[in-house]
């Protein structure tokens, strides 16, 4: 298990999608999650920053687990997921700080995401994130929590992974577009359904 | 439809037929039952649950026989053609459902019932018309004894509109009851697994001939236009439902699986075959495809119209082509396809029949008995089919299935089963948890309860380490309860090749008007594959029945990339049921149960 989470927690340092310090994972074991260590370089993983700790309840390992554990149980607890990825894409917090929802205009962007909903919450961590998280995760893959960062489910590290780099791939093309200025041609057949994802 | 008006997806009627006393009864579909269900397997569940306790006798008058479609059956859904059979299986004792295509699901929609459900047991053959106008029970006298293109010939020459109709039968061996007779719809598209054939046998319906044209209606037609557009655009990108499944067929497969050593051969004691490119999907599409052909509402085609030197017909697909061949030891491609016609025409599970067969030959390798049937021998194996159809000399025996006809003569070792049912055509030590699936499936050994090929082999959604095992069940059981969803709302498991939950809860929300998330569909699988336990767990099965056989356990593979492996299956199915929130014995938890809403079913 350790090696998925080191090549995953580098791929997302090397990449810019997280800062040094930044960003946590989980899988979800059943009854148990383990998830990178409060502190935790998720470029530098070890095995010792893997911390297991209970689904439902706490035990001493929550001294160690990322301050994010009650947004992962709370989405594992309301999802199928078994793969939870948070992390800091620039340009999708970017944004999230103008929009609701990110609605992707490239090929890749709109096949995979098809749209990204956009959730507020001031607080960073604990109940009152995950209460804004977890139901919007019912319906998506992938959220983003304004001005924050994302959240990202899948049935393995690598597929929330994909979601992602997916969606920073795609919030640059939008930035790149605005930026340029120019009317985009759609070329998307239903284009404006998009929206309704 | 109770508590629900007007209704969108489903068409809100349930058609009761007692075969005993000839009377028919409509009732309406209950709102509750739709949406915490869907449909297909999921109705099947439920109504087995609530009405065939442990006293019925799967091949007696008490047992239902359920024919019942899903929300997205008859609709613009890609795939979206299909219905469940489900039943008490005379097989495994267990719950059974086996999901069909073709398009007697939509016709059956058409006439404006969710559902038939089948009781009692007529006193001599009779045949049903269902359309538009009702149902109608028709003598039979006639077509007993006929196969399954005679019987459906007769009948289409029966109706008035045949391009509009389609016939769901058995053949031979649904009236003599072996037990794992098919039935078969549309000529040549099976609910295969599990002896629905022989139930229907067993009730003295040959046939029921479906005719209704009838749309099923859409809540959010613009929405669906683009959900389904999503859906197709995926189903068009990926590779193996643009490419592989439609060019090669499922036989596609059969390489691959023989390359990464996973290819059962000579009843699971080897897991390459020597004679791969004789019976390869390589091979089929160069000496038998006539042309391809395809399911209603399907737009990956991955059936086969072949031609032998002596027949014609439909398939052989991956598992019939193992089946017959690989697990047989046979490399006749001919002679294999043959056997797979005659299966569909006598009306046979391929699966079963081939290992059924395949447990003999290694019976008769190891001197344990002397029948005239050896592995490779293409002609033995043909005679086999029949015999097993008409229950002819060994035949008989053979009819019985793997199981019980291995204690038969002591040689328990030679039945490749689970609860009584056939495994089918992957090698569980060449896989990570293919094994785990097979012990838990709830209809007994089965790739359709939920298949690692996806994550283990083909790298969908992602490839995993095939051979590790830690944390793997959580993967599996996401999948169970996928499949349990696919089969309950009238959709193939191939989309699911290319499609995400999402995908199916935005068409499965146009369709019904009725908000279904991604998550509210994994509940509505877990619940569903939580009363099917209930309902073995009612029926005596235990923690001891989520088994594989012994020869899995104990010894390695001896060639291939697997070379050396076997199953260590007691540690997973630990992991599996404190994963399910079941207690060690595999028991649901008061707890779970509650959070299924099916506290008062236990």
């Amino acid at each position: 298990m350790i090696e998925e989470f080191q090549r995953i927690g580098n791929d997302l340092f090397m990449s810019g999608l997280v800062s040094s310090h930044g960003g946590n994972m989980s899988v979800r074991l059943g009854d148990r999650l383990v998830i990178t260590r409060r502190g935790s370089q998720l470029g530098h993983l070890a095995a010792e920053d893997l911390i297991e700790t209970g689904l439902y309840q706490d035990d001493s390992n929550i001294m160690l687990a990322s301050s994010e554990v009650p947004v992962h149980r709370a989405i594992y607890n309301n999802t199928a997921a078994l793969a939870i990825i948070h992390a800091h894409p620039k340009t999708a917090i970017a944004l999230s700080l103008s929009e609701d929802e990110i609605i992707p205009v490239d090929v890749e962007g709109s096949y995979l995401l098809h749209k990204v909903p956009v959730v507020s919450s001031e607080i960073a961590s604990g109940q009152e994130l995950a209460a804004v998280v977890a139901p919007s995760l019912k319906q998506y893959k992938i959220i983003m929590v304004r001005g924050h960062g994302c959240f990202s489910t899948g049935q393995l590290l690598e597929e929330a992974y994909q979601w992602v780099s997916c969606l920073e791939e795609s919030s640059q093309v939008l930035y790149y577009c605005r930026t340029l200025g120019a009317q985009i041609k759609e070329y998307r057949r239903m284009a404006d359904r998009y929206r309704t994802w | 439809m109770k508590g629900h008006n007007p209704i969108y997806g489903w068409v809100g009627k349930i058609a009761r037929v007692n075969l005993t006393s000839r009377e028919v009864s409509i009732q309406e579909l209950d709102g509750n039952l739709a949406t915490s269900y869907l449909g297909g397997r999921g109705f099947g569940a439920r109504w087995l649950y609530d009405e065939v306790g442990p006293s019925v006798d799967p091949l007696g008058p008490e047992n239902l026989l359920i024919f019942a479609t899903g929300p997205l059956t008859g609709t613009k859904a890609p795939t979206g053609g299909r219905f469940s059979v489900c039943t008490k299986s005379p097989l495994t004792g267990t719950v059974l459902d086996s999901n069909s295509g073709g398009k007697w699901g939509v016709r059956l929609k058409g006439t404006g019932y969710d559902a038939l459900i089948i009781t009692g047991a007529a006193n001599a053959p009779v045949w049903l018309l269902v359309n538009e106008d009702g149902i109608t029970l028709n003598d039979a006298d006639h077509l007993w004894g006929l196969d399954v293109e005679a019987t459906t010939d007769s009948l289409l020459d029966k109706v008035s509109r045949p391009e509009l109709a389609s016939v769901a039968c058995i053949g031979p061996a649904g009236e003599k009851l072996v037990r794992f007779a098919a039935i078969i719809n549309d000529r040549t598209r099976a609910a295969g697994r599990g002896g629905v054939g022989a139930v229907m046998g067993s009730k003295n319906l040959k046939a029921i001939v479906a005719c209704g044209s009838q749309k099923p209606a859409v809540a959010d037609i613009s929405g669906l236009d683009f959900a389904v557009y999503e859906s197709r655009k995926a189903i068009k990108q990926s590779p193996v439902t643009a490419v592989g499944l439609p060019k090669y067929g499922t036989a596609g497969l059969i390489r691959i699986m023989n390359l990464l050593g996973a290819l059962p051969t000579r009843n699971f004691r080897d897991c390459c075959f020597e004679h791969i490119d004789e019976v390869s999907g390589e091979a089929l599409r160069e000496r038998l495809l006539v042309k391809r052909s395809a399911c209603w509402g399907c737009p990956i085609g991955c059936a086969r119209v072949t031609k032998t030197k002596r027949g014609q017909g439909e398939g052989p697909e991956y598992e019939s082509l193992w089946a017959l061949g690989p697990e047989c030891g046979v490399s006749d491609l001919e002679a294999i396809a043959e056997a797979g016609y005659l299966c569909n025409r006598l009306g046979l599970d391929t699966i079963s029949t081939g290992v059924t067969i395949a447990c003999a030959m290694e019976m008769v390798e190891r001197g344990i008995a002397d029948f005239a049937i050896h592995f490779g021998n293409a002609q033995e194996m043909l005679t086999a089919v029949e015999d097993i159809a008409y229950r002819r000399g060994l035949g008989n025996e053979l009819a019985e299935g793997s199981r019980r006809f291995a204690e038969r003569y002591g040689a328990t070792e030679c039945a490749m089963e689970v609860k009584g049912m056939e495994l089918p055509a992957y090698e569980p030590r060449a896989m990570g948890a293919q094994g785990l699936g097979f012990a838990t499936s709830n209809r007994g050994a089965c790739h359709l309860r939920g298949n690692m090929l996806g994550a283990e082999m083909l790298g969908i959604p992602k490839m995993v380490k095939r051979f590790t095992f830690e944390g793997r069940a959580g993967l599996l059981i996401y999948h169970q309860h996928i499949s349990a969803v696919f089969d309950s709302l009238g959709m193939c498991k191939f989309a699911g090749l290319a499609l995400s939950d999402e995908h199916l809860a935005r068409m499965l929300s146009a369709v019904t008007g009725i908000p279904f998330t991604p998550q509210s569909l994994h509940i509505i699988g877990e619940r569903i594959w939580n009363l099917e336990r209930l309902y073995n767990l009612r029926e005596g099965f235990t923690s001891k029945d989520d088994a594989l056989p012994r020869r899995l356990i104990e010894e390695p593979l001896s060639q291939g990339p697997a070379k050396g492996r076997r199953v260590d299956l007691a540690p997973m199915l630990a992991e599996y049921f404190r994963f399910r929130g079941w207690d060690s014995e595999g028991v649901p938890t008061r707890e779970k149960l509650r959070q299924l809403g099916l506290e008062d079913r236990r």
